[in-house]
């Protein structure tokens, strides 16, 4: 047998030795990595998952001119920024509804999936009618009501009604193909509104402004700031609890390691006195806290990629991608604390003299 | 000119009490000596000067012209499992490892494992049968006899042990020291055995009696 497979099988039997303790020390290593493996990738999921569950809430920047109307050609320059991940043109122009002032709002409607809409969407010639001005008007669902628009008036039928809380309560909202027709304003546009990466939101907005020469590219700084902050707080929160469960695991580890180098102390005495340097012992009790971490890594991997699963399904329902150096990360992750924590109770251990131990000082 | 092992003036203070208080101890190679006195008088403290497992507080310990007190931490674990095999009262056998492989352990830090030298040494102690077993399936007779290998098998200059037969009976003392008494015969490494028992200290050669830290009698015994 050679040196290294000799130390290979003195490990194995130590570790056969005290099964139970290298599987509390194991499992402790397993929670640590398995936080960190889901919090990573739930972080790194969210914000992908979320970005897409804000996209409904309304765009994050918003081109237009300050007097005047954009040309629709404009938009085709938006798709080569690559941090743009989607973008609609809008037209509105001061109109009124059955006597009552409203705004009239023609809009992509692939893009109003987010609303909250009572009926359905309106096809070729209906129209949605703000909550305000159903209450003004008490139209029903499938009823007419008459648009005046630049002095001319047209009936069109109303096939539901939109509540978002915002300027759309008190709008006739129509497709952008419709309100353009109905105002003469064919291949003209008010606003883009640009939903764009949160984290790249400030550069876009400058891209997009050298793009469109003479309009005006402002962020929606509430829904902006909103949004960060609250991925921001999601992640500081994870971080946190990951930063404490990895400490918790490394004081676990370390007491189960200490109990045991306690227990084994003779053991050091006498590799000492039969001339063992710290070294050499040392790297009998480290590898076998290195083999811990490294199981402990891997089953704590498993036991996070599953976690992250779960939860991504319960709260999105569907799974997140997760990126493999996650399987390095968390094996890393075990190997550093179940070494470091095994290092702490065995470093005074190694120095003290083999008289004295074996004295049993 | 130095002897074997050379101790001029030792002391050993401890925080409450003093251990040695000025031992001189000459022991040539290949002799075989006895330590003996009542308990606290010293014995075993001077055994682990010998073997380096301890350093005095004040004083020298040679061993072969090596003045202990120059070796670093390193050089002193090199010149115990080069020069010195010990035996203790109690085995400290590894209770995980077999027979076999505790013996390994000793030639796992001297140089490399060879199980059939390990074998071999066993097969000498009288345990040819007991190779796999490990120090629970062993009595204490066979666990004494597996450190007197273990202690062997790298061919060191000295033998320390210190109350080898502690915790044996009569029957299985004197198996130890017939075993002891017949390799030190065939390979005449120097012995320095620590004892209170009168029984013990007859197989030796010379018997040096501590009192109080010192040495009080100092006799060849043929």
């Amino acid at each position: 047998m050679t040196n290294r497979q000799w130390f290979f099988h003195v490990l194995k039997n130590s570790a056969a030795q005290r099964k139970g303790r290298v599987f509390v020390a194991s499992a402790s290593v397993a929670i640590a990595a398995a936080v960190v493996t889901a919090a990573i990738g739930l972080s790194l999921g969210i914000r992908q998952k979320l970005g897409g569950e804000l996209k409904a809430y309304g765009a994050n920047a918003i081109a237009s001119k300050a007097e005047g109307y954009m040309d629709e050609s404009l938009l085709s320059a938006l798709s080569g920024v690559k941090a743009i991940e989607s973008y609609s043109g809008q037209l509105y122009q001061a109109a009124a509804a059955g006597g009552v002032d409203a705004e009239l709002m023609g809009i992509d409607l692939k893009r109003a999936s987010g609303w909250k809409i009572k009926g359905s969407l309106p096809g070729e010639g209906e129209t949605l009618l703000g909550v305000d001005i159903q209450a003004a008007l008490r139209t029903e669902e499938g009823g007419t009501v008459v648009l005046s628009v630049d002095g001319r008036e047209v009936p069109v039928r109303v096939s539901g009604f939109i509540e978002t809380g915002g300027a759309e309560d008190r709008a006739v909202v129509m497709s952008l193909y419709d309100a353009q027709g109905l105002t003469g304003l064919t291949g003209k546009l008010s606003a883009v509104l640009i939903r764009a990466a949160s984290d790249s939101l400030d550069e876009t907005v400058r891209k997009v402004s050298a793009l469109m020469p003479g309009v005006t590219v402002k962020t929606l700084r509430q829904v902006a700031y909103a949004e960060e902050s609250f991925l921001s707080k999601v992640e500081l929160l994870m971080a946190l609890v990951t930063l404490v469960v990895v400490v918790a695991s490394g004081i676990s580890v370390s007491s189960t390691m200490g109990a045991t180098v306690l227990e084994r102390i003779k053991e050091i005495g006498l590799m000492k006195a039969i001339g063992g340097t710290k070294k050499m012992i040392g790297r009998l009790y480290l590898m076998e806290a290195a083999l811990i971490g490294l199981a402990g890594g891997a089953a704590g991997y498993a036991l996070g990629f599953a976690s992250a699963q779960a939860v991504s399904m319960g709260a999105f329902k569907s799974y997140i991608a997760m990126p493999f150096y996650l399987v390095f990360l968390s094996l890393g992750l075990g190997l550093l604390i179940a070494v470091l924590a095994s290092g702490f109770p065995l470093g005074p251990a190694l120095r003290q003299s083999p008289s004295a131990i074996l004295r049993g000082e | 000119m130095m002897d074997f092992i050379t101790v001029r003036g030792a002391h050993r203070e401890y925080q409450t009490a003093s251990a040695l208080r000025g031992v001189d101890l000459e022991i040539a190679g290949g002799v075989w000596c006895s330590i003996v006195g009542p308990s606290g008088s010293g014995k075993s403290t001077l055994l682990n000067l010998l073997g380096g497992l301890d350093s005095p507080t004040k004083g020298q310990v040679f061993i072969d012209g090596v003045d202990l007190r120059t070796l670093s931490e390193n050089e002193m674990a090199r010149f115990r499992r080069e020069k010195i095999g010990f035996i203790f009262q109690q085995s400290y056998l590894i209770p995980y490892l077999s027979s076999l492989d505790n013996v390994m352990l000793s030639q796992y830090f001297h140089s490399m494992t060879d199980s059939s030298e390990a074998e071999e040494a066993l097969k000498r102690v009288g345990l040819g049968h007991r190779l796999h077993h490990r120090p629970s399936e062993l009595s204490g007779g066979e666990q004494q006899r597996v450190t007197v290998a273990r202690a062997l098998i790298n061919s060191p200059k000295i033998l320390l042990a210190d109350e080898p037969t502690g915790n044996l009976d009569r029957e299985n003392t004197k198996l130890i020291m017939e075993l002891l008494k017949r390799l030190h015969e065939e390979e005449r490494f120097t012995i320095v055995l620590v004892t209170h028992d009168p029984f013990v200290s007859k197989w030796a050669e010379r018997i040096v009696t501590m009192e109080d830290g010192r040495i009080i009698k100092d006799e060849p015994l043929y």
